[in-house]
């Protein structure tokens, strides 16, 4: 397993760990830091102010489903 | 008709011997029962055959094909579930030894609307550990066995799905699909898998992986059995927040219009990257054949899809969201590769979560704006065919990069479909995207593409 630039370091995986009160055998830390870091390179690379407009939340059509029940709706 | 012909019938064929009296249903539950019991302990693609259950849900499709009530597709339909389908009375365990003794009370509206439609519940699949972990030797649930060479992994997490439906075990099944569950074990299998459209298909009474990546769907052995699947499951649930009032397609009807004139977009960057030399070679001969089947293939861009891996934050935060107080109160009750998969998932920042759903929205406005100028998306299903049980045990092996979370993402259907084979004998897939609420269109270019080729009746030798 390579390490990049941008990897979550072990000492930050272990400083999480004892901020959210997470215990994780240190035999076991490697692999949740590569999820962590993989799962995280694409947020920190993001500028969230050059980003700024977009919004958290997909707007799927299934929105709908929030609206009152219609008359014609046969489902 | 062989035994191996009357195991590996489509849903349209089994059909069609009813209508004809060549068949009946009591007779093809027999038939494969029998063949899972002969079969499965070397699978392992059931946790629970429901054999009772089977034979008066058959003895029940026999007698309303008697009354010559026939006009349901799936009336008589052999069908097994993902053991994350909530069946009354029948226990659900998840593939999970927190989960191991566990029977609803009630069923899964899916299961609910397959028995309504008059299927034969067969049983219920085994899936990797709450639909995310990987069941390592020594596990409370043996792992299914990939036929097409028993030391690979079938796939997951719908593996018993994908196993029992490459081996004959069943007519149709269903599985869940948060980052490809359904998609990758079609791949692995050679069978197809449908991830429908967020909110298509309910997930009432399905267990929870992540709330805004979950998809509920088909799998079967032809695009068409999986349009047949779909046409019984889709339509508005109130008991799932999520579920949308579109109005439901005619699945079947279309897929016969071919798909001249039909725009294909390929979005090359993310998707061929780091594919095997033979999946590309496989993907572009699929790309020649919609080409002689009249469909316009051009190349397109998704400008942020190297974003899309941020899927895993959201699926990680998300499962230890639903996973928090089992974990901290019983953490010897999750296998090692779950626990440290939702256990990482606590380790994330609210901030990364919130910026892992802004990535998603550009996201999604990016890829529907390239389905305003395609009609579909075409990629390869998975990198790589299925890797060894060795490869996956081994605790580098991580959470490697995929062709389909992005779909997971943004919400629109994606069909997995048979196009070709590995030097090694494993099957490659084909992946179709679509349009938000137009799977029909997404099963017409399956189904033209399935019926171009043979591999989908390629059969493993078991």
């Amino acid at each position: 397993m390579t390490e990049k630039e941008d990897d979550v370091t072990l000492d930050e995986v272990r400083a999480r760990m004892k901020a959210a009160g997470i215990e994780i055998a240190e035999n076991r830390l490697k692999m949740v830091r590569r999820l962590l870091s993989d799962a995280l390179a694409p947020i920190h690379a993001v500028d969230s102010r050059a980003a700024r407009t977009l919004e958290p939340a997909v707007m799927f059509d299934a929105i709908r489903s929030a609206e009152p029940r219609r008359d014609d709706d046969d489902e | 008709m062989t035994s191996d012909d009357l195991a590996y019938a489509t849903i349209a064929d089994i059909t069609n011997h009813y209508r004809r009296r060549a068949l009946s249903p009591v007779e093809l539950t027999r038939a494969l029962l029998d063949r899972i019991e002969r079969l499965d302990p070397t699978l392992h693609a059931f946790v629970t055959v429901t054999a009772e259950r089977a034979l008066a849900d058959a003895k029940r499709a026999e007698a309303a094909l008697g009354h010559g009530q026939d006009a349901s597709p799936l009336l008589g339909i052999p069908v097994a579930y993902k053991d994350i389908y909530a069946t009354r009375g029948i226990r659900t365990t998840a593939g999970s030894a927190l989960l191991a003794d566990w029977v609803p009370e009630d069923d899964a509206t899916c299961v609910t609307r397959l028995r309504e439609a008059g299927s034969v519940m067969l049983g219920k699949l085994i899936t990797h550990e709450f639909a995310f972990g990987i069941q390592f030797p020594g596990h409370r649930f043996q792992p299914a066995k990939n036929p097409w060479n028993l030391d690979h992994m079938p796939g997951g997490s719908s593996s018993g799905s994908a196993v029992a439906l490459a081996t004959g075990l069943v007519g149709g099944a269903l599985g869940s699909d948060t980052g490809g569950s359904i998609r990758g074990p079609a791949a692995f299998c050679n069978i197809v898998g449908l991830k429908p459209t967020y909110g298509r298909v309910s997930r009432a009474g399905v267990i929870t992986l992540s709330w805004t990546l979950d998809h509920t769907g088909p799998m079967a052995r032809t695009v068409e059995d999986c349009a047949l699947l779909l046409q019984g499951l889709a339509g508005h649930d109130p008991a799932d927040p999520a579920s949308s009032r579109e109005p439901v397609a005619d699945y079947a009807a279309p897929l016969r219009q071919g798909i001249r004139g039909l725009r294909v977009g390929v979005p090359r960057a993310y998707f061929l990257e780091g594919v095997d030399a033979e999946v590309e070679k496989a993907f572009e001969q699929a790309l020649a054949t919609l080409r002689e089947l009249g469909a316009a293939v051009t190349d397109v861009e998704i400008p942020s899809i190297q974003t899309s891996w941020a899927f895993l934050a959201i699926l990680m935060a998300e499962a230890f969201a639903y996973h928090e107080r089992d974990v901290r109160a019983h953490p010897e009750l999750y296998g090692d590769v779950l626990r440290e998969r939702v256990l990482a998932g606590g380790l994330i920042l609210g901030s990364e979560y919130v910026q892992a759903q802004r990535l998603r929205s550009r996201l999604h406005a990016e890829m529907l704006e390239v389905l305003g100028r395609v009609d579909v998306l075409a990629t390869p299903t998975t990198p790589k065919p299925a890797p060894t049980f060795a490869a996956v045990w081994d605790p580098s092996f991580g959470f490697p990069k995929s062709n389909m979370p992005p779909f997971n993402m943004t919400g629109v259907p994606a069909l997995a479909v048979p196009c070709g084979v590995s030097s090694e004998g494993l099957p490659l897939s084909l992946q179709i995207a679509g349009r938000p609420f137009d799977e029909a269109t997404v099963l017409r270019v399956g189904h033209a593409y399935e019926r171009a080729t043979e591999w989908h009746r390629r059969r493993p030798r078991i």
